[in-house]
């Protein structure tokens, strides 16, 4: 390829932003949406694409399913300039894909279309000042799953309200209570064997930001300062955090260190498993495990995260969703963005794989029942899911730190492995880690309210 | 005049039925590799536009601690793997070259974990490296942490690759049909036994396989990806940050294509040159028959 | 010889350990899967796995999809690798190990990064949604990868004896004709090698089709297979189930092909 061919794909790539026309409804409106997902997620994609092509005559619709490896297609596209209208888009690369103009913002469609203008402020992707790209795919929360037959047998109760969380050595006290040994013995008794547990307290991820994320503004703390460009991991309360973390799986014994359960990054086996198999007795995850615990039938509850001061949870755990510049048809691009999070159009809410962006569906009742009244739904999802969403959500720093992704996999990982393996204390590898963050640190993602 | 006859002709076959080889690249091949050459002198994140920046991205690469580290982790894991996996695929391939019953039915069950799809041999072996309940443990009666360690991380990888063999062992199985019995009679007839037929007969006429197996396996696991990408994630602490996989994480999630192209050049150098060591170094211990008609 | 059967019986007790656990596996519910420490027979027998995961996705067109482009690809890699490796092992000519070298250089090069402009240039030959990209190059010597296969073939040619050749020379056969008549002959093995290798290399290829392909008629059983672990979730059963269908062929295909891997006749009289 020469250096002319080069520029020529540069250039391509720069008339995917310059797209326009105006197009008349009526007329023959090809759109094609990119998405993933698992066959559960394909059949429901499916069927909310025919109720828009049902709704809108003339417009149709071709799905790209892209069950892995989707980064790679996508960046495949979008460099060959042949992106689809709208789809799913992996947070890395959302904001970076806006600045470079590729998505549509969609600002200006706010006052033609109201029902853009009422999801929760934090479901909002900002990348300036009036510069909308997109919403959270999903609201997804962090919460504390629990095996209830586990729970039952300890006489544990874990709280379903906020306002009742459990602090931090109530969750070491119960955790304790929890954890069982092949001879039935529990880590603060003699002879317990740390080698041979059968039932672990509690897990929660200390590599996955959205699982801690919560806890660390619980206690005041947070990943960075106000502009965005200082680390604040190495504070005493972040310290803390982490140190909590590690005392779990060092010095209480009460929840799995790494390869204990058998699990890789790629959260082999799964919560709905492991609570099943009750290797675990409580789990830290998000909320889009509630389709899997009904699909394999566990007997699961619902509680909400310990917390230090202020009970947090991490919201907006999911990918993006945004209308791709280049589309011939902006505004039904525009309208099927809308429908594709649409809890009417859509089955993955009732099935708890996802749960609502816009704002009706957590303080309007029949709305709140719309999604949550059914056998999916647990009594307990309003209290520590719903409520908790709406009033205790801080939303994943995926979101809304820029370079995260970066920062996260060349260098935060690797120190958040440390602490895992248990080798150095969290001060040490949090203090030596900090300056590096802040190096590559560039700032939070514009936001503002509409 | 006969000779010089056929030296012409074989000129021109030569080219003629190289051609299509020849084409193919030029076509398919040369064209991306050359492109991904520009690119690597160019700061171009996908979705931008390229800017030429010279040798800005080989700078910084230089100064990249995990180019550092991702490279030495590749290094030691070739290093460790190559030789135990050439080892472990020729005796059992001559020990599938027995005349023995059932043959078909022993060599496809060697070859199976070849066959078994990636992940189901990830969940597998991540039992089998299970520090509580982990197969490897109850064996060695130890309280070995494998991939959890950094120390133990990338000697696991490398005892879990050599479960691969089969393709290798394949190879080897394909080349062992070639060694002509006269030899191994002759040895016989000498009065040699079979460590003598090996070292003197199946040894040095499989040596041109014996050469294939080490440069593919040598650039195969320079580029070995895919237990980091499904396995470890390139942890714990960056302990099995495979080269190719840091490179991946450059192009496609922070679509750094510049730099990621840049890392691709890099390595390709190194294995150029590897190979090229490699192919200086055969001719002083492949037999060819070609030797005796050159 | 008892210890040949002592040693093959050792082996593969260890090598069937992978396949047996893909099988528990895919007869296993989700729980039991996972049961710590791991479990060998499954209770209950979840034959279900197979009839559902099977049902998931349109797996038989997936199939037929997947057949058509591995034996397009299987032929032209056979003939055309072998063609160029008798031209690189056997003809003497200028540059030859130079051309060699070059075509070697393009497995060095990880593809991640000539992904894309593989791409763009698919995408302006207009070959995209189409098998071609998927196909075609391994009719020119399975451009790319595929050089592995010459490169094999080449050091397997160059095991046999030249006399044969020169014989044949002297008797006035064209290249060609040695080519067809004494050297294709006698590297059955080899021959058979390549072919399992492509056919598995394209069976199990995932990136090609899904790059390529975006009409979900035309996708492939490993798309398929993938559509069973996503994101956040894991259908294990299913994935376990499917995953055992899909490489049966494969295993039926090398059960069948590895019987060439017998001395070849031919040689044993060879004297010089």
């Amino acid at each position: 390829m020469r250096r002319r061919d080069l520029l020529k794909l540069g250039a391509l790539a720069l008339t995917g932003a310059c797209g326009s026309s105006t197009q008349q409804a009526g007329r023959d409106v090809p759109l094609q949406f990119m998405y993933w997902g698992s066959t559960f997620e394909q059949k429901a994609v499916d069927k909310m694409l025919k109720a828009f092509e049902q709704s809108k005559p003339g417009v149709t619709v071709k799905p790209l399913f892209t069950p892995d490896e989707y980064d790679v297609k996508l960046n495949t596209l979008v460099a060959s300039g042949k992106v689809p209208d709208v789809g799913y888009v992996p947070m890395a690369m959302s904001f970076r894909l806006a600045e470079q103009g590729k998505l549509v913002n969609l600002f200006p469609y706010l006052s033609k279309y109201p029902q853009l203008t009422g999801y929760l402020d934090d479901a909002y992707l900002w990348y300036g000042a009036d510069k909308l790209h997109g919403v959270a795919t999903a609201n997804e929360i962090e919460l504390l799953w629990y095996s209830r037959s586990a729970v039952a047998e300890a006489g544990v109760t874990p709280p379903a309200v906020a306002s009742s969380a459990w602090s931090w050595d109530d969750l070491i006290q119960n955790a304790y209570r929890l954890t069982v040994d092949q001879n039935g013995k529990h880590p603060d008794e003699s002879g317990f064997d740390p080698r041979r547990v059968r039932q672990f307290g509690i897990s929660c991820s200390i590599t996955y930001a959205a699982a801690w994320y919560g806890f660390l503004r619980s206690n005041g703390a947070d990943f960075a300062d106000r502009a965005g460009t200082r680390c604040l991991l190495d504070s005493p309360e972040a310290v803390q955090v982490f140190q909590n973390l590690q005392d779990l799986i060092y010095k209480h014994r009460v929840m799995p260190g790494p390869g204990q359960l058998a699990a890789t990054g790629d959260d082999v086996p799964g919560t709905n498993i492991l609570l099943k198999t009750k290797r675990v007795a409580m789990v830290v995850d998000g909320h889009w495990s509630l389709l899997d615990m009904n699909e394999s039938k566990v007997d699961y509850g619902i509680g909400v995260l310990p917390k230090y001061g202020e009970p947090y949870t991490t919201s907006q755990v999911a990918g993006a969703s945004a209308v791709f510049a280049g589309t011939k048809h902006p505004e039904e691009a525009v309208e099927l963005f809308a429908f594709h999070i649409d809890p009417r159009y859509v089955d993955l809410y009732k099935q708890g794989l996802w749960m609502p962006q816009e704002r009706k569906y957590y303080e309007d009742q029949t709305a709140i029942d719309s999604w949550t009244k059914n056998d999916g739904h647990p009594p307990e999802f309003r209290t520590a899911v719903v409520d908790y969403a709406r009033d205790h959500g801080v939303p994943d720093i995926r979101g809304r730190l820029k370079n995260l992704s970066a920062i996260s996999a060349d260098v935060l990982t690797p120190a958040l492995q440390e602490i895992e393996t248990g080798k150095r204390p969290a001060a040490e590898v949090l203090k030596e880690v900090t300056p590096k963050v802040t190096g590559l640190l560039q700032g939070w993602q514009h936001t503002q309210e509409l | 005049m006969a000779l010089s006859g056929q030296k012409r002709m074989e000129r021109r076959w030569g080219w003629i039925l190289a051609v299509p080889a020849i084409l193919g690249f030029l076509i398919f091949t040369a064209g991306p590799m050359v492109a991904s050459l520009a690119f690597s002198l160019t700061d171009w994140q996908i979705g931008g536009t390229p800017s030429f920046v010279g040798v800005q991205n080989y700078q910084d690469l230089v100064r990249d601690e995990l180019f550092w580290q991702s490279l030495s982790v590749t290094t030691y894991y070739t290093l460790g793997s190559v030789p135990v996996a050439l080892i472990v695929a020729f005796a059992v391939a001559m020990l599938l070259n027995q005349r023995v019953r059932g043959l078909a039915i022993w060599r496809t069950i060697f070859y199976l974990p070849t066959l078994v799809p990636s992940i189901a041999n990830v969940v597998l072996w991540i039992w089998i490296f299970n520090p509580d309940f982990g197969l490897l443990n109850s064996l060695l009666r130890q309280h070995g942490m494998w991939i959890y360690d950094e120390g133990t991380a990338v000697p696991s990888l490398i005892i879990m690759s050599t479960w691969g063999f089969g393709n290798t062992m394949v190879i080897f199985l394909a080349g062992l049909q070639g060694v002509p019995r006269h030899l191994y009679e002759a040895v016989s007839i000498d009065g040699g036994g079979p460590l003598r037929r090996f070292w003197h007969v199946t040894l040095p006429m499989m040596t041109p396989t014996i050469f294939y197996n080490l440069v593919v396996g040598v650039v195969g696991t320079f580029q070995v990806f895919n237990q980091a990408y499904v396995m470890t994630e390139g942890g714990p602490g960056n302990a099995t940050l495979f080269y190719v996989y840091y490179l991946f994480r450059k192009a496609f999630r922070e679509s750094e294509m510049g730099y990621a192209s840049a890392l691709a050049w890099v390595l390709f150098m190194v294995i150029v040159l590897v190979t090229f060591l490699l192919f200086r170094n055969a001719r002083r211990w492949v037999y060819y028959e070609m030797a005796a008609a050159r | 010889m008892r210890w040949v059967y002592v040693a093959l019986g050792l082996g593969a007790a260890v090598t069937l350990v992978p396949f047996v656990w893909l099988i528990r596996s895919a007869l296993m519910q989700d729980a039991q899967m996972f049961v710590a420490p791991p479990e060998w027979i499954p209770d209950p027998f979840q034959w279900s796995n197979f009839t559902e995961a099977l049902t998931a996705q349109p797996f038989g067109r997936y199939f037929v999809n997947t057949v058509v482009i591995a034996v397009i690809s299987v032929l032209g890699t056979v003939v055309t690798c072998s063609i160029a490796a008798f031209s690189f092992s056997r003809l003497r000519w200028r540059g030859r190990d130079a051309v060699f070298a070059v075509l070697l250089s393009s497995i060095m090069l990880p593809y991640a990064v000539t992904l894309i402009p593989t791409f763009v240039m698919w995408q302006e030959l207009g070959a995209l949604d189409t098998i071609i990209p998927l196909t075609v190059p391994s009719w020119f010597a399975g451009a790319g990868g595929g050089v592995l296969n010459v490169f094999l073939l080449r050091q397997f040619f160059l095991t046999i004896p030249f006399e044969l050749d020169e014989a044949a020379y002297i008797d006035g056969a064209s290249p060609w004709r040695v080519f067809w008549t004494v050297v294709m002959p006698l590297s059955r093995p080899a021959l058979i090698v390549v072919t399992i290798f492509t056919f598995i290399g394209t069976w199990n290829d995932f990136l090609g089709p899904l790059l390529y392909l975006t009409d979900e008629e035309s996708y492939t059983l490993s798309i398929g297979l993938a559509s069973f672990q996503s994101m956040y979730i894991t259908q294990w059963g299913y994935l376990m189930a499917a995953s055992a269908a899909v490489i049966a062929p494969i295993i039926a295909l090398f059960f069948f092909l590895q019987r060439y891997f017998i001395e070849g006749v031919t040689l044993t009289g060879i004297k010089n």
